[in-house]
């Protein structure tokens, strides 16, 4: 390799290394996660098996027998060789001695029957808390027993005597594991849950309007400042970039005063006695478009920029020549301007549809996907479903499920969109001859 | 059509450009706008189609004030100098626009699409882009779109400034040809003396936002008003002695060496400065009056040679003469004048 090639490679290691660490590694872990079931419930790391209430419950509907379920629920204590042995070691040889041949081979539900019974003892310990801890030398049950094993927790079932045979053992074990394992689930739950496609009708709405508010208004602003004179031009042009350079917190809280019911529009409107009400979060619609317009008044400074210099790229003489040949301003715009903007158009289009589509950072910041989950995108259902949601619940896997629905569509989009423009004709010659 | 601008005026910021300048021209005729760059002629040509407004005075069309009339509506047909074809249509298109906005029924715009492109030469050209013409096709684009809805006024702003030598010789005459043949009234702005003298009837030449002197090109190149005007006229240009007014003679300046001055120049009193300007076809080696000098400069132009001739106190004056008397660099030569064929002008450049 030449020495020039080495050094290429060396002025692009850092985009490189930014590349794998920021881009590629998290998509590739979001692709192994998503075929997990990770959640806060499982944790990330391995599980233990353990049988609750929970998991009594959810047996039947796995097929386990429902009685043998219950007997799993139950609090029992038998009185056998390996508890005697253990209370001999504690209690002394007398107390073990005296229950084995009063209480052995007894079973009993519940401590308390047992306790009972341990108190009619002679050798019986002074206080009743030793009692107790006496008592639980003999439980024979599983619940709320974490096993770090599967071996250990299948010798504690065996030793309940469920008289379990293998299969159902397989499933006890199964359901009983709380750490995390490979499925598929996620896929089919996007597939049918209701709240996926509200939350794909959401960001469809999203998109759709913004990138027309974007694109339209940033248009409307390069076309009126073209025609302007040059200062005042400048002035308008300054004024549309302010929500760009303003940071999103402070500009979303000035939002958020604005609309509050008791914000300048409910306090302003009050003296033509309309209802204080809050503008944002009234209903979808008040929400929608305080959305739009929120991203919009941003977004269409970048379409402002980018128009206003393909606009100045068009030779004057040319709008000089269609206004002799008699067009009036509103011709001129349809038939000379836009044409010649196509191809700004369609960049600005196709690039604030990607960054759309995964932004959700002002919507978060204002309505958090409110009323209701009404203006809740798919970015901020993934983001409530795997990292920051109120109850707590977070489903790792399912989150990354949807994370990587949006990367495939995402890189499909980039792609169609490399071919539509045609890249290299891009590059290759300004295609406005002077 | 006849246009006629009265009074105009036009400034740009504090500057005034053009103050209050009077031109009329008449009905089917071609002026040209002759001048160096910045001497307002463009910004008369823009004035007149509409694009720049008239700060003062009235501009006319025929009989009707069009001074305050949107370009739109003037119903003028303007060449620009990079021909401003719109690039995403093609040249049916580019041709069919004007009509296209005046809504004409497509069978009419077709009609005369074909017609103009006939007039001017490039009825197989309709289906490409302006980018795939050469530089004179496009220009004859150009005139086939300002012409195609029969304007009143014809305006050229610099239409051979980019075009390569050859080109610009065969539109020269295609463009005379084509508003000959339509009968229109033209005005042709450019920088070029040839141009102006070889497209046009008549020739306005502007210095500093006034026109100088307005007259055919034939008068203009013999009957100078100002040595402005003679040194724009011409090529080779004239070349100038300067002196002083001796009786009938001219004592050229830091010289032994004098000059006879023709009898129809009104002579200024003795001891006054003037300039004398000499054509090259007026310095000859058989005319009378003679003046030594060294070749300084030879000039190969084919058919004729232009001699730089140095004289002893350094002025130059040049002399074109049929190629066949074969002169050498260095040379000493002793070649005449035609006193009557002289420019006399006073010391402020007004011609005696």
């Amino acid at each position: 390799m030449r020495r020039a090639h080495l050094l290429g490679l060396g002025f692009m290691a850092p985009a490189l290394l930014i590349v794998c660490l920021f881009f590629l590694a998290p998509v590739i872990m979001t692709a192994v996660f998503s075929f997990t079931n990770m959640s806060s419930g499982t944790g990330i790391s391995g599980g233990a098996y353990e049988v609750t209430e929970k998991t009594v419950r959810r047996l039947p509907e796995h097929g386990f027998p429902e009685a043998k379920a219950e007997m799993l629920a139950q609090d029992v204590y038998r009185i056998d060789p390996a508890g005697l042995t253990a209370l001999g070691a504690g209690y002394g040889k007398a107390l073990a001695d005296e229950v084995g041949k009063s209480l052995s081979g007894k079973t009993f539900n519940g401590r308390r029957d047992l306790e009972r019974a341990l108190k009619k003892m002679k050798a019986r310990p002074r206080s009743i808390r030793e009692i107790k801890v006496a008592a639980d030398l003999f439980k024979r049950s599983v619940l709320n027993t974490r096993y770090e094993t599967e071996d250990a927790f299948v010798a504690a079932i065996t030793d309940l005597d469920l008289k379990l045979d293998t299969s159902e053992r397989a499933l006890l074990s199964k359901v009983a594991y709380t750490g995390w394992t490979w499925t598929t689930e996620n896929y089919e739950l996007i597939a049918t849950l209701p709240s996926t496609l509200r939350a794909a009708a959401n960001t469809l709405t999203y998109v759709g309007f913004t990138l027309a508010f974007n694109v339209g208004f940033g248009l409307f602003l390069a076309l009126a400042t073209f025609y302007l004179p040059g200062a005042q031009a400048a002035t308008f042009r300054a004024i549309w970039i302010l929500p760009r350079i303003l940071p999103p917190v402070i500009y979303i809280m000035m939002w958020k005063w604005l609309t509050w019911d008791t914000g300048f529009i409910s306090s302003f409107l009050s003296n033509f006695d309309v209802t204080p009400r809050n503008w944002m979060l009234h209903s979808d619609i008040n929400a929608w478009v305080s959305i739009v317009l929120i991203n919009g008044f941003v977004g269409a400074s970048l379409g402002m920029i980018l128009f206003s210099s393909a606009l100045r790229a068009i030779p004057s003489s040319m709008l000089y020549a269609s206004e002799v040949d008699g067009a009036s301003r509103l011709q001129q715009i349809w038939y000379i301007i836009l044409p010649q903007l196509r191809w700004p158009i369609l960049f600005t289009t196709a690039y604030q549809t990607l960054s759309l589509l995964t932004s959700f950072d002002y919507i978060y910041l204002s309505t958090d996907g409110g009323p209701g989950s009404s203006t809740e995108v798919w970015a901020l259902y993934t983001f409530h479903t795997a990292l920051n949601n109120y109850g707590g619940a977070l489903q790792y896997g399912l989150g990354a499920a949807l994370a990587l629905v949006l990367v495939v569509i995402g890189i499909a989009a980039s792609l169609v969109y490399l071919r539509l423009f045609n890249f290299d004709k891009l590059v290759a010659k300004p295609r406005i001859e002077q | 059509m006849r246009i006629a601008l009265e009074n105009f005026t036009k400034t740009f910021g504090d500057t005034a450009v053009i103050e209050n300048m009077n031109l009329e021209i008449a009905s089917g005729e071609m002026l040209a706008l002759l001048g160096p760059s910045g001497c307002g002629k463009s910004t008369t040509l823009f004035a007149v189609c509409g694009i720049h407004r008239m700060d003062g005075g009235r501009l006319l069309f025929g009989d009707k004030d069009v001074t305050s009339v949107p370009s739109q509506n003037r119903n003028v047909g303007v060449v620009f100098q990079n021909y401003a074809l719109y690039p995403h249509m093609n040249i049916y298109e580019n041709i069919a626009f004007p009509l296209k906005i005046r809504k004409d029924n497509k069978k009419t715009i077709d009609e005369k699409v074909q017609e103009i492109a006939e007039l001017v030469h490039i009825p197989e050209l309709l289906d490409r882009k302006p980018i795939q013409l050469s530089g004179g096709q496009q220009q004859r684009v150009a005139l086939a779109r300002a012409l195609v809805r029969e304007p009143d006024v014809l305006l050229l702003d610099e239409p051979l400034a980019n075009l390569d030598a050859k080109l610009r010789l065969e539109m020269r005459s295609e463009i005379r040809r084509i508003q000959q043949k339509t009968g229109i009234t033209a005005i042709l702005v450019t920088h070029d003396q040839v141009e102006a003298m070889s497209m046009c009837d008549r020739i306005a030449i502007m210095d500093k936002g006034q026109i100088v002197q307005l007259s055919t090109p034939k008068d203009m190149y013999e009957n100078p008003a100002s040595e402005f005007v003679a040194g724009f006229m011409g090529n080779p240009p004239i070349s100038f002695l300067d002196g002083t007014v001796d009786e009938n003679d001219l004592r050229l300046a830091n010289s032994s060496q004098s000059l006879p001055l023709s009898s129809n120049i009104s002579l200024p009193n003795d001891g006054e400065t003037l300039r004398l300007g000499i054509r090259p076809e007026h310095f000859q080696p058989n005319y009378p009056a003679k003046l030594s000098g060294k070749i300084s400069f030879i000039e190969t132009q084919g058919r004729e040679v232009l001699y730089d001739v140095t004289l002893e106190n350094g002025d130059v004056l040049r002399s074109i003469q049929s190629s066949g008397m074969p002169h050498a660099i260095g040379e000493l030569v002793t070649w005449g004048i035609d006193p009557d064929k002289t420019l006399a002008f006073a010391a402020n450049g007004s011609r005696l």
